[in-house]
């Protein structure tokens, strides 16, 4: 019993591990946070306006973030991830690998005099490739930590160059080229996986031009983003016609990723506002949208003008000069139609390393590689100690996303007193699925 | 007032070369109102820190003013670093010449003339700053759960552990409406034999006073005794109530014999001995249009009565009429794809209409195409969805929480807080605050376990927000402005002495009172009318 601890391990920062942190560190627990980017926020900052009030989400997650930047209980790894687990419930220990980020977070100030003088260029992945970056870099204007990194494999030190243009640029003496990997061990009692979603190329058509998925959308909208918030084609041109194709992977994941529905309103609402006279065409099987807020939300897209057809299946897309041909049936024929761009709603999948890090943790996932919970716990692993937060056990929208991260932080704070109740952990009452209580 | 020493930071050539910071000091020296001006190369380094602190002992500044980046950046740094001088973290105010001039603006006579208008501004507020008392309460970390469904249930459960005790008040016996369920009734033995959980059955709340830390529940027993509990924190977990189809046109709701609800056909079938009927029909989206909302659960919940049906007798036919399938989750869409290989058959519909003709009832229904049809069944069952609870307005007024356009209570912000409120301390879960299945119950009740546990410690005091309102006891008239403007509950009126009082540990200091007091007697403490009028007054110089 001497090892055991009341430390937190959290994986991955967007807005379940943000939120578990600090509900966590607000008991006064120590909480290592861990993100393998080199900025925190997840997936969250990339929107410009989320639902349902069209706040937008990098302003809105802002304040958590600096929450965990100054709180004394949250420690921040960035670049890091977990590379081994032993031990058990109360007591686990954990190597952590930290990567290079060649720049010293005490020192930067995050001015970016060292962004213009770096010869290399890359695609910005933050922004879906949709612009450039330096070698060092951040991912988007307000990225925190406000420091940059750099992607050594890019730059010309290692190709044997003797490149010292960032370092010669920067007057606080921030940047580190003999930064190395590090490996370090952290024991914690309980862990929290929060390692979010990416969206699935599953059912996806091959690329084309004037076609884009839904973060290359937010990209576009965001005013931080490539076009500073213009809706442009790739050729730079104001598209006239936007269509908006929903459940593009429905049906090959099999599984409804529950969100989307509600994005696509909220993309129709992009459109009209930042294109005066746009036609906007939703191309729908099934309208989805629980919730007390949600079917306003869709009511307000559609009053601004949405055509909405719903047909039977997912329609074909193919290039038509730059712009793209949509064919589909409706009503028992077939039809088609002509559009400038074309926005995907593809399926939401775990983040890239899911199955390796449930093999990690010892944890089950479910049939689509997703974090299976314990029994109708909603936040519980099926490992003592493990919980989980976040879309990485299913799509969700943000609030319930936080919901599930709060709770995550109560079976965390439960733990440690086993011996007074049979709680959350201990006792789980299975519901069969679909039973309609779920 | 104070000596005040003005700090300026060059943030390397961040700020240094984007403004003429001899300029800066040359000319507020010429308004004579600091007693000294400090630069240094990078005020947030760790050599800047110490200059500050030490510089700050040394002059005996008694305000400062730290001109540098922005507040998000920096404000905690430095307010720590004038605390560490043993000055209070209030009598300094931060100016963002960096952010805001440096970087916003490229013309240097410009951003320097920007800047020294800022700097001024926060030299003449702060010379009308004074300490802020960083005040602490005694907090109770027990919890009151008011409902004892599900989301009460789970909530109960969560919170009460060693050294927190629970309460938890239901106007009927715990259970909710799956009370007949097995898992149901396990988890209510769980909260009956919990020696941390003290149940009330059968009571009415007449009133709840005090505040985050500190409620009193006054609550009447079945037998009509009156009993008072102490609690630090209050779960709201009144659920919802199923949509009464009554009166709405076309099913033919207690009107028709045969047409029942999703809960009244199981009951039924549960209850029956005769025979199985030769066909059923399923209507979704019963009262979607009249509720403004899709409740989410209830596609799923039509679907199993379908493969109740089935199971019960295969030869039944049932016909699931829909609109839209709302099948949210991961495992639905299975769920949906072994039920139509049952041979259940799903009827798309725009239009439907429920009438009686000869033994049967007939479901005639119109598609979207136009194209209509009609199926002969024995029974319809009415899908509905969830409505808000009649008892929400009553406890909506008596903790001050909004309800929102359908009667739910409204969270303090729907992503961010989804199970607070504006009253803090006080949390929804479950039905009360929207339509929620029971794994959604039990994860907002999760949720609000969360937050108890991690805002009330037991032996932890409760620290108090310092830059909140006051009102001037001697200048306020009474007139209850202030209390009609704030929304967290905290201005009232005292009755007695005719005065508005502000409850310092409900008030967030948003404001709201200051800017609405007629008088003038409302104020905030870090925005007085002082500190803001020579804010103005000398941006505007």
């Amino acid at each position: 019993m001497a090892d055991q601890t009341t430390d937190v391990l959290v994986i991955g920062a967007g807005l379940a591990g943000v939120e578990a942190s600090l509900v966590l560190a607000n008991a006064g627990r120590k909480v290592y946070l861990v993100e393998r980017q080199a900025y925190f926020g997840g997936n969250v900052i990339k929107s410009e306006e989320v639902f349902p009030n069209l706040e937008c989400a990098t302003c809105m997650i802002a304040p958590k973030q600096s929450d965990v930047i100054e709180n004394q209980n949250v420690e921040l790894l960035t670049l890091t991830e977990v590379k081994d687990v032993r031990g058990e419930a109360g007591a686990f220990g954990v190597t952590l690998l930290r990567r290079a980020r060649y720049v010293s977070l005490e020192n930067c100030i995050g001015c970016a005099a060292c962004f213009e003088p770096c010869p290399v260029t890359a695609a910005n992945e933050f922004e879906e490739g949709l612009s450039q970056r330096k070698a060092i870099y951040v991912a988007c204007a307000g990225a925190l930590p406000n420091a940059p990194a750099i992607a050594m494999g890019e730059c010309l030190r290692s190709k044997g160059e003797e490149c010292t243009a960032c370092r010669d640029a920067c007057m606080f003496d921030a940047i580190n080229y003999e930064d190395k990997d590090e490996e370090r061990e952290v024991k914690v009692g309980a862990i929290v996986v929060a390692t979010g979603y990416r969206l699935s190329g599953a059912g996806l058509p091959d690329r084309l031009e004037n076609v884009y998925n839904a973060f290359e959308f937010e990209r576009l909208r965001a005013s931080n983003g490539p076009t500073e918030g213009e809706i442009r084609t790739r050729d730079g041109k104001k598209p006239k016609s936007v269509a908006l194709i929903h459940c593009a992977g429905r049906r090959e994941k099999g599984y409804c990723s529950q969100v989307c529905c509600r994005y696509l309103a909220k993309f129709a609402r992009y459109a009209f506002d930042k294109l005066e006279g746009v036609e906007v065409h939703e191309f729908i099987q099934e309208v989805s949208v629980p919730g007390k807020d949600s079917q306003r939300f869709l009511e307000t897209a559609l009053e601004k003008g949405v055509k909405l057809v719903r047909t039977k299946a997912v329609p074909g897309i193919s290039a038509n000069g730059s712009g793209v041909r949509i064919e589909f049936q409706a009503n028992g024929k077939s039809e088609s139609d002509e559009v400038d761009m074309a926005v995907l709603a593809p399926a939401i999948e775990p983040g890239s390393g899911a199955a390796a890090l449930a093999e990690l943790l010892g944890i089950e996932t479910d049939g689509f590689g997703f974090f299976r919970t314990a029994g109708s716990e909603p936040a519980t692993a099926t490992r003592p100690g493990v919980f989980i937060a976040g879309c990485n056990s299913g799509p969700k929208d943000m609030q319930t996303v936080v919901i599930q991260a709060e709770a995550a932080a109560a079976g965390v704070l439960k733990m440690n007193h086993k011996d007074t109740e049979t709680g959350p952990g201990e006792e789980t009452q299975e519901r069969p699925a679909g039973s309609g209580d779920g | 007032m104070g000596k005040i020493g003005l700090y300026l930071c060059e943030c390397g050539p961040n700020i240094a070369e984007a403004i003429d910071l001899d300029r800066i000091t040359a000319e507020i020296k010429k308004d004579a109102k600091v007693a000294g001006i400090e630069r240094f190369k990078l005020l947030c380094s760790e050599d800047g820190k110490r200059f500050v602190t030490e510089s700050i002992k040394e002059r005996g500044y008694e305000r400062v003013v730290i001109a540098a980046c922005s507040p998000k950046q920096h404000q905690a740094t430095f307010e720590q670093v004038v605390a560490n001088a043993g000055l209070n973290a209030h009598v300094f105010q931060m100016v963002n010449i960096r952010e805001q001039c440096a970087w916003a603006t490229p013309d240097k006579e410009q951003a320097t003339s920007k800047a020294l208008r800022f700097i001024r501004a926060a030299i003449g507020r702060v010379r009308y700053h004074w300490p802020l008392e960083q005040k602490e309460i005694e907090c109770s970390p027990d919890t009151i759960v008011i409902g004892g469904g599900t989301a009460g249930i789970e909530a109960a459960l969560r919170i009460a552990q060693k050294g927190r005790k629970v309460f938890l008040l239901e106007k009927d016996e715990p259970g909710g409406t799956r009370r007949d369920r097995e898992w149901m009734a396990a988890r209510v033995d769980a909260l009956r034999n919990n020696p941390l959980i003290e149940v009330y059955e059968h009571c009415k709340i007449r009133e709840l006073l005090g505040f985050f830390g500190s409620f009193v529940a006054h609550l009447e027993t079945r037998e009509g005794n009156e009993v008072q509990l102490k609690a630090g924190s209050v779960v709201l977990a009144t659920g919802a109530v199923a949509f009464d189809p009554t009166g709405l046109a076309g099913y033919g709701y207690r009107e028709l014999e045969g047409v029942s609800t999703v809960r009244e056909f199981e009951k039924a079938a549960s209850d029956a001995s005769d025979g199985h009927p030769k066909s059923v029909a399923v209507i979704h989206c019963v009262g979607r249009e009249k509720l403004g909302y899709c409740s989410g659960t209830c596609c799923v919940e039509a679907m199993r009565v379908a493969r109740r049906v089935k199971e019960a007798s295969a030869e039944t036919e049932v016909t699931e009429f829909y609109r839209d399938l709302c099948l949210p989750g991961t495992e639905h869409d299975r769920f949906y794809h072994e039920t139509a290989k049952t041979g259940v058959r799903f009827v798309r519909f725009r239009d439907i209409d429920v009438a009686r003709e000869g033994p049967g009832l007939v479901v005639r229904y119109r598609q979207e195409d136009g194209s209509s049809g009609s199926v002969v069944a024995d029974a319809v069952v009415l899908s509905a969805g969830v409505a808000a609870g009649p008892a929400n307005a009553e406890f909506a007024r008596m903790f001050n929480i909004p309800l929102d356009e359908h009667g739910f209570f409204q969270s303090e912000h729907p992503v961010l807080n989804p199970v607070g409120t504006v009253t803090e301390g006080v949390f929804v879960v479950g039905g009360c605050r929207g339509p929620a299945g029971a794994l959604d119950a039990t994860a907002q009740a999760g949720a609000a376990a969360g937050k108890v546990l991690s805002a009330l410690v037991p032996g932890r005091r409760l620290r108090l927000e310092t830059r909140t309102s006051e009102v001037a006891e001697a200048l306020c008239v009474g007139c209850g402005i202030c209390v009609a403007a704030c929304a967290y509950g905290a201005a009232t009126l005292n009755e007695d002495r005719h005065i508005a009082v502000v409850n310092e540990v409900l008030c967030r200091g948003c404001g709201n009172c200051a800017a609405a007091c007629p008088s003038g007697a409302a104020q905030h403490r870090q925005f007085t009318t002082r500190q803001m009028d020579q804010e103005v007054t000398q941006i505007l110089r």
